[in-house]
């Protein structure tokens, strides 16, 4: 191929590159902090297993909803977190990473505790 | 906005993302993933191609493999990414890439209607079938490029937010 091709080729794949670069907060841990946290209330919304990652919601003592980001259905599946393993209005003590923006009532979770078991859906990471 | 999306959670569709069991998802996003690269793959080859690189090949020769399979991989692309969407749709109700995303669809579609219908490209294959291609039709490639580009990475972005 000649030099002027490869100059185009190149700059195209330096924009695509630049334009998809994660410059602000992941889906993974980027965007959460680095303390533990630990947040115990009643479920709101029930553990879901559809969607990129498992989801509940849990509603602390003044009220507040707080959005639980589980990991991906199967790891939460196999962490023994199913679905019907809890059900709306049972206190869980919620263990994992807050959000790093203070607006937001979001925790990527570690591990549940429910009726005394824990489901480590992140065993590796406590 | 947010009510089509609810619409688009409670259909059928969505019920089948959710109760599909839990890998239902991450398969369903492994074939929108297959019908992207089939697709952006074939724009990028076709788009290259009359902006002026491989002059040597006549634009038929590329035309042939790469519009099909670009319109294949656009099928599935958007049956599967229905369902992505379906299965938790409000949660991206102020997802700014969202915003991004289709309208740029729209934008990359039409251009390409206006393509098939310029007769630069309906030209038969026999008409000018090495070389430089019309100047309309490398304005349109850069436009396309522009387009699906912005609509790749915007559509990579949606779960960043």
């Amino acid at each position: 191929m000649r030099s002027k091709s490869w100059f185009w080729l190149m700059g195209l794949v330096l924009i695509l590159g630049i334009s998809g670069s994660p410059a602000f907060a992941h889906h993974g841990w980027g965007g959460q902090g680095t303390e533990n946290f630990e947040l115990t209330g009643k479920v709101e919304k029930g553990v879901s297993l559809a969607g990129p990652h498992a989801t509940m919601q849990v509603k602390d003592k003044n009220g507040q909803v707080w959005d639980i980001t589980l990991a991906p259905p199967a790891r939460t599946d196999s962490a023994g977190l199913k679905e019907s393993t809890i059900p709306v209005g049972a206190t869980v003590t919620i263990r994992g990473k807050r959000n790093t923006d203070p607006k937001k009532f979001e925790i990527k979770t570690e591990r549940v505790t429910y009726a005394g078991k824990n489901f480590d859906v992140y065993p590796d990471r406590l | 906005m947010y009510d089509v999306l609810a619409w688009l959670e409670t259909s059928w569709l969505g019920h089948a993302m959710r109760s599909g069991g839990v890998w239902t998802y991450g398969v369903v996003n492994l074939i929108h993933i297959a019908g992207v690269a089939t697709l952006f793959g074939c724009v990028l080859v076709l788009d290259l191609r009359l902006l002026g690189l491989w002059k040597a090949i006549p634009l038929h020769a590329i035309k042939v493999p790469t519009v099909p399979m670009a319109k294949a991989g656009f099928i599935v692309a958007a049956v599967s990414g229905s369902g992505l969407l379906a299965a938790t749709a409000t949660e991206y109700a102020g997802n700014p890439f969202i915003l991004i995303k289709f309208p740029a669809i729209g934008l990359a579609l039409l251009n390409v209607a206006l393509v098939h219908r310029h007769p630069a490209w309906t030209a038969p294959a026999t008409h000018a079938p090495h070389g430089d291609a019309p100047r309309a039709l490398r304005i349109a490639a850069g436009l396309s490029l522009i387009c699906w580009g912005t609509a790749l990475a915007a559509g990579r972005m949606i779960g960043y937010w």
